[in-house]
């Protein structure tokens, strides 16, 4: 019964898990992002943070970051939440399904970079916060728009040639997901990066990476 | 006549989308970070509009999700704000909490009017907790002798009563509401005496 319809950029399904009606599914394109987003998971749970080194201009002296413990855990688990929500949405053959692990992707961010106690990383995080709540009503207004439409939210139905998604509705659901993963902003901005923790910040730039990538596939196949 | 040509869910949609400019052109001119972080929660409900557009149970089955992010989002980012903006207040007590600045005259009030009009034990009991919570609340500096006062009056009231059960029997309506009363007040002078063994130096 299930069985992908367009196979040009998925590949041959390998297998998938039906939970009721939410019907999450293996391709070879969904499972490339999966084992990516676990990689870095398993790198976020097993690794140290970095400490940063400052160096102060005019003088010899430089001197370590130091990450407590406290935020480093918090940092962790907010990396660790956004490594499952990123695997839950590229897997997910449910549109609304995908938003939703798409807005908590954009919440565990937030938290991450906000983790930091620093003025100017807290600027940023709030500004980003405000983009990523902002980017739940393109987000959720695709998906409504979409089964409004077609009466669907299944991608194994959304991806037959029989129903056509409007135009609209997908161009919201990608602007959701750039909004929700911060991705047209966070390599503009420095101070990113530059918030101690290493490891746990690279997961806001996966999770967004490959969210994107999830999204325009299952929009070119709708 | 646009109403004439769309549908309903079109013109719910048409309409939404209206709701939406305005919405994000607020959103761009206010430059006040508090108020934005309010004007993205009008967005948010928006979002929740164009969904329940949908009229079906499944998008009954959609708004609460869309809500809850909503919400959680809204909580995060209002932690980001307070932390941002220091307007954290270490707590001087253990349990500080600002209702605890406003409400226990109200509170303790209405413990005492419901402890009177139950009346003796019971009564005693509720009037007493509302005198807790009040000392709990507001500290023990205040004077505490009317407590200890009432509390005498209290036993003699009992005590009178008792003398009209063994010597005037026929009255025992009148000495049961006054050892009803006595009681209400023993009872209430001593549970209030606990919130006032709280957090003060010389207990």
């Amino acid at each position: 019964m299930f069985e992908l319809v367009n196979t040009d950029i998925e590949g041959q399904i390998f297998a998938y898990l039906p939970f009721g009606d939410i019907v999450d599914y293996f391709s070879p394109y969904t499972t490339i992002l999966f084992i990516f987003a676990l990689v870095f998971t398993i790198i976020a749970i097993v690794s140290k943070p970095e400490r940063q080194v400052d160096v102060a201009f005019g003088g010899d002296a430089y001197y370590t970051k130091d990450i407590s413990d406290k935020q480093m855990r918090f940092q962790r688990f907010m990396a660790v939440a956004c490594g499952l929500a990123t695997m839950g949405g590229v897997i997910s053959g449910d549109v609304f399904n995908f938003t939703l692990f798409t807005a908590m992707v954009g919440i565990a961010n937030i938290g991450i970079v906000a983790s930091t106690r620093n003025k100017h990383v807290l600027d940023n995080a709030y500004e980003y916060g405000i983009l990523a709540m902002i980017g739940t009503l393109p987000l959720f207004a695709g998906a409504a728009i979409t089964v409004a439409v077609t009466g669907t939210l299944s991608m194994w139905l959304l991806f037959t040639p029989a129903i056509s998604v409007p135009l609209i509705a997908k161009l919201l659901l990608v602007i959701g997901v750039l909004a929700e993963g911060m991705a047209p902003v966070y390599v503009a901005k420095a101070e990113i990066t530059r918030a101690p923790g290493a490891p746990y910040i690279l997961m806001v730039h996966v999770s967004s990476l490959v969210m994107f990538l999830r999204v325009i596939e299952i929009v070119i196949s709708m | 006549m646009i109403l004439q040509i769309l549908s309903e869910y079109q013109t719910g949609l048409f309409i939404a989308f209206v709701c939406i400019a305005v919405a994000f052109i607020a959103l761009i001119k206010e430059k006040d970070d508090l108020h934005r972080l309010l004007l993205t929660d009008i967005v948010e409900i928006i979002a929740l509009v164009v969904i329940a557009l949908i009229g079906t149970d499944l998008a009954e089955a959609l708004i609460l999700p869309g809500l809850v992010v909503g919400i959680a989002e809204l909580l995060a980012l209002a932690e980001v704000y307070i932390e941002k903006e220091k307007l954290v207040n270490s707590p001087e007590k253990f349990l500080h909490i600002e209702i605890m600045d406003s409400a226990p005259v109200i509170l303790a009030v209405l413990f005492l009017l419901y402890g009177i009009i139950l009346s003796g034990f019971t009564g005693g009991a509720v009037a007493g907790v509302g005198m807790v919570f009040y000392f709990l609340c507001k500290g023990s500096s205040e004077k505490t002798e009317i407590i200890e006062t009432v509390s005498g009056y209290a036993w003699v009231a009992w005590v009178f009563a008792f003398i009209i059960f063994m010597t005037l029997p026929q009255y025992w309506f009148f000495a049961v509401m006054i050892a009803g009363a006595g009681i209400f007040a023993k009872v209430a002078a001593k549970m209030s005496i606990v919130g006032t063994m709280r957090g003060e130096r010389n207990v």
